[in-house]
C-alpha cells in the first residue's frame, strides 16, 4: 500500500532488494496518509489487496543481468547524430537537461585508461534501484559528463564510498530532504587533475574543471543506475546542488603548521595519501565572517566564530541522521583565515569545540518549532536521550564537525554545507601505472597548469 | 549517413530471488480483515509503525513470531 506518486520509489526499492522491479501495489493519494485522514478507501478497495495476496504475478520472470546493450542513432551529419543522441538520452531519462557527451565505445575506453581495475570489476549495487555498478559503468557516466581519464580514480573511490552502507545513501537517494553528496579530496591528486581548492571551488571553473565532471558523473550514476529520478525515484522536494553535487580539494598548501588534512583527522589516512571523503549535505550557505571596521585580529576571529555558530544554530532535523556518527555539516574556511586564526592559537579541535558549544539551541526554541517530536521517534537512543539537554547540541560530539581549509584567498567569507549525513566515509585513491601519461595528455589538450 | 553507437548508461539489474509466493486462498488465514469466516482479525497497530522501526529486524521478527501468513505494508513517508 503506497502513495500514487511513490510507485517509482517502491519499484526502485524492490529492485534494490534483488527482486524483479515490480510488486503487487495498491496506491492511494497522499491525503489518505496524513494524520487524521479518512482511511475508508482502504476497505473500499480490499479486493485489490486480496488479488495482490493471491493472484498477482510478476511481469518480469527471468534474470535480466548481463551486458547493457549499445544504443545506435543514425543521421545525415555528425552534428545531427550528436543532437539525436542527446534527444534520445533525455527521452530515456538518462540526462540532466544539459548537453551530454554520448558515451561511445571509444570515449569509454579512453576514460578507462584511468582505471587500475578491469572494466567489469564490480564496485557494488547502486541503491535503491540496484543497478550493477562496475568500473565501466563509472567510465560511461564520466564520459557523458565530459570527464577525462585522470578523473576516474577519484570517481571510482567516491562511488565505492557512496555504496558503503555507512554513508546512508540507500535512504538518502530516495528521501525528500534534497541531500547531495559532498566529496572532499585530499593528497596530491587534487592539484594533479586540476581540481579546485580555492576561488569558486564549489562552482564552475574552466581552469580547474575536474570537480564539475566528477560530480556530474556521480549524479548521473545516482539517477541512471540508482534510479533517483525527480518525483519518481527520489522524493526530494527541491534537489538543490544536484547538477554537479560538490566535489573539491582541501587547500593543503595553505594548511597552517600543525593543522592536519581532513582525511588524516577523520580517516587516519597518511598525510600525502590521495584520498576522498564523502558525506551528504542538504544546504549550502555563504557566511560573511569578516568584520566591517578596524577589529583587532582577535576580535575578528572571535566575532567570525560566533557568526558562524549562529548560522549553525538551526533545527536541522534531517541532521539527526548523523547525530551520533555522521556530521552536522562541513565548514569551509579560507587558508588566509585559517592561518590568521592558527597564529592566535586556534586549532581545528578548538574551532569544533567552540562551534559545538555556541550552536546549541535552547529547548524552548526546539519546542516551539515542534522538534521534540522528531527527537522522540528517532531510532537512535542517543538522539532520544538528547531531548534532556538544554540548550540542545546540534550533534552528539564536537568531533562530528568537519572543518576543512578551502576557498578563495581572502578573509571575507566562510561556507557551511549543512549536513544530512549518517556517516562520513573515506577511501584512498588508487592510480593506474600510466597516470603521468594521462596528465601529460591533459597538458597537451588544456595547456599547462 | 553517420551512425553513432553508444553505451546504455543505466547498468544491469540482477534478479536474485523471486517475489514471495502468493497464498492460494485467504480462508483460514490471519489477516487485517474480517471478510472471511474464521479469520483472526489483527488490529492495524498490531505491529510497530513509523519510519524508524517499520523496516527493522525487530519488527520482522515480531511479524514472523505472530504466525501471520501474509503482510500488507504501507509506505508514504
Amino acid at each position: 500500500m503506497t502513495r500514487a506518486d511513490f510507485v517509482g520509489v517502491m519499484t526502485n526499492a524492490v529492485a534494490g532488494l534483488g527482486l524483479a522491479p515490480d510488486a503487487a501495489m495498491v496506491t492511494f493519494p497522499i491525503e489518505m496518509f496524513l494524520p487524521g485522514s479518512d482511511i475508508s478507501a482502504v476497505e473500499a478497495r480490499k479486493r485489490e489487496f486480496y488479488e495482490g495476496l493471491t493472484r498477482w504475478r510478476s511481469a518480469i520472470a527471468t534474470d535480466v543481468a548481463g551486458e547493457a546493450p549499445m544504443i545506435k542513432v543514425q543521421a545525415a551529419s555528425v552534428e545531427d547524430a550528436f543532437s539525436r543522441a542527446n534527444h534520445m538520452m533525455l527521452a530515456n531519462r538518462w540526462g540532466d537537461g544539459l548537453p551530454l557527451w554520448p558515451p561511445t565505445r571509444e570515449r569509454a575506453d579512453w576514460i578507462l585508461r584511468g582505471s587500475t581495475q578491469p572494466r567489469r570489476h564490480r564496485i557494488g549495487i547502486f541503491p535503491p534501484r540496484g543497478g550493477v555498478t562496475t568500473v565501466e559503468t563509472c567510465a560511461i557516466a564520466l564520459a557523458m559528463a565530459g570527464g577525462r581519464p585522470e578523473y576516474l580514480p577519484v570517481l571510482v573511490a567516491a562511488v565505492d564510498a557512496f555504496l558503503d552502507p555507512e554513508s546512508g545513501s540507500a535512504q538518502l537517494q530516495a528521501a525528500s530532504g534534497s541531500a547531495f553528496p559532498v566529496v572532499i579530496v585530499n593528497g596530491p591528486i587534487g592539484v594533479q587533475i586540476r581540481l579546485n581548492s580555492g576561488f569558486g571551488c564549489l562552482g564552475p571553473d574552466p581552469q580547474r574543471p575536474a570537480g564539475a565532471s566528477i560530480g556530474r558523473a556521480l549524479r548521473l550514476l545516482q539517477q541512471n543506475v540508482g534510479g533517483a529520478l525527480p518525483g519518481i525515484g527520489t522524493m526530494a522536494n527541491y534537489g538543490g546542488v544536484r547538477y554537479t553535487n560538490a566535489v573539491f580539494a582541501e587547500d593543503e598548501a595553505n594548511l597552517p603548521p600543525g593543522w592536519s588534512p581532513h582525511a588524516t583527522e577523520r580517516h587516519a589516512f597518511a598525510h600525502g595519501q590521495s584520498s576522498i571523503s564523502l558525506a551528504f549535505a542538504n544546504g549550502a550557505t555563504n557566511i560573511r565572517r569578516r568584520g566591517a571596521k578596524k577589529e583587532t585580529p582577535e576580535e575578528d576571529a572571535l566575532q567570525g566564530m560566533y557568526r558562524m555558530a549562529d548560522f549553525m544554530r538551526v533545527p536541522n532535523m534531517p541532521g539527526l541522521a548523523g547525530y551520533e556518527h555522521g556530521t552536522p555539516g562541513i565548514l569551509m574556511i579560507p587558508g588566509v583565515v585559517a592561518n590568521t586564526m592558527a597564529g592566535l592559537g586556534w586549532t581545528k579541535a578548538s574551532i569544533r569545540e567552540f562551534l559545538w558549544e555556541h550552536s546549541r539551541i535552547p529547548t524552548e526554541h526546539l519546542r516551539r518549532a515542534g522538534c521534540p517530536a522528531w527527537l522522540e521517534i528517532d531510532s537512535s537512543k542517543v538522539v532520544r536521550e538528547s531531548i534532556a539537554l538544554d540548550p540542545w547540541p546540534i550533534t552528539a560530539s564536537p568531533d562530528n564537525f568537519v572543518v576543512v581549509v578551502a576557498g578563495g584567498g581572502h578573509p571575507t567569507n566562510s561556507y557551511w554545507l549543512q549536513g544530512y549525513s549518517p556517516g562520513v566515509v573515506g577511501r584512498t585513491v588508487e592510480l593506474p601505472s600510466g597516470f603521468e601519461e594521462l596528465l601529460a595528455d591533459t597538458d597537451r589538450d588544456l595547456g599547462p597548469r | 549517413m553517420v551512425t553513432l553507437e553508444f553505451h546504455d548508461p543505466s547498468g544491469t539489474i540482477e534478479v536474485k530471488q523471486p517475489h514471495a509466493s502468493r497464498v492460494s486462498a485467504l480462508d483460514g488465514r490471519k489477516l487485517l480483515e474480517a471478510d472471511f469466516p474464521g479469520i483472526e482479525v489483527l488490529p492495524i497497530d498490531a505491529f510497530p509503525q513509523g519510519n524508524a522501526v517499520i523496516g527493522s529486524e525487530e519488527t520482522a521478527a515480531l511479524v514472523k513470531q505472530s504466525g501471520v501468513d501474509a503482510v500488507i505494508i504501507g509506505n508514504a513517508a
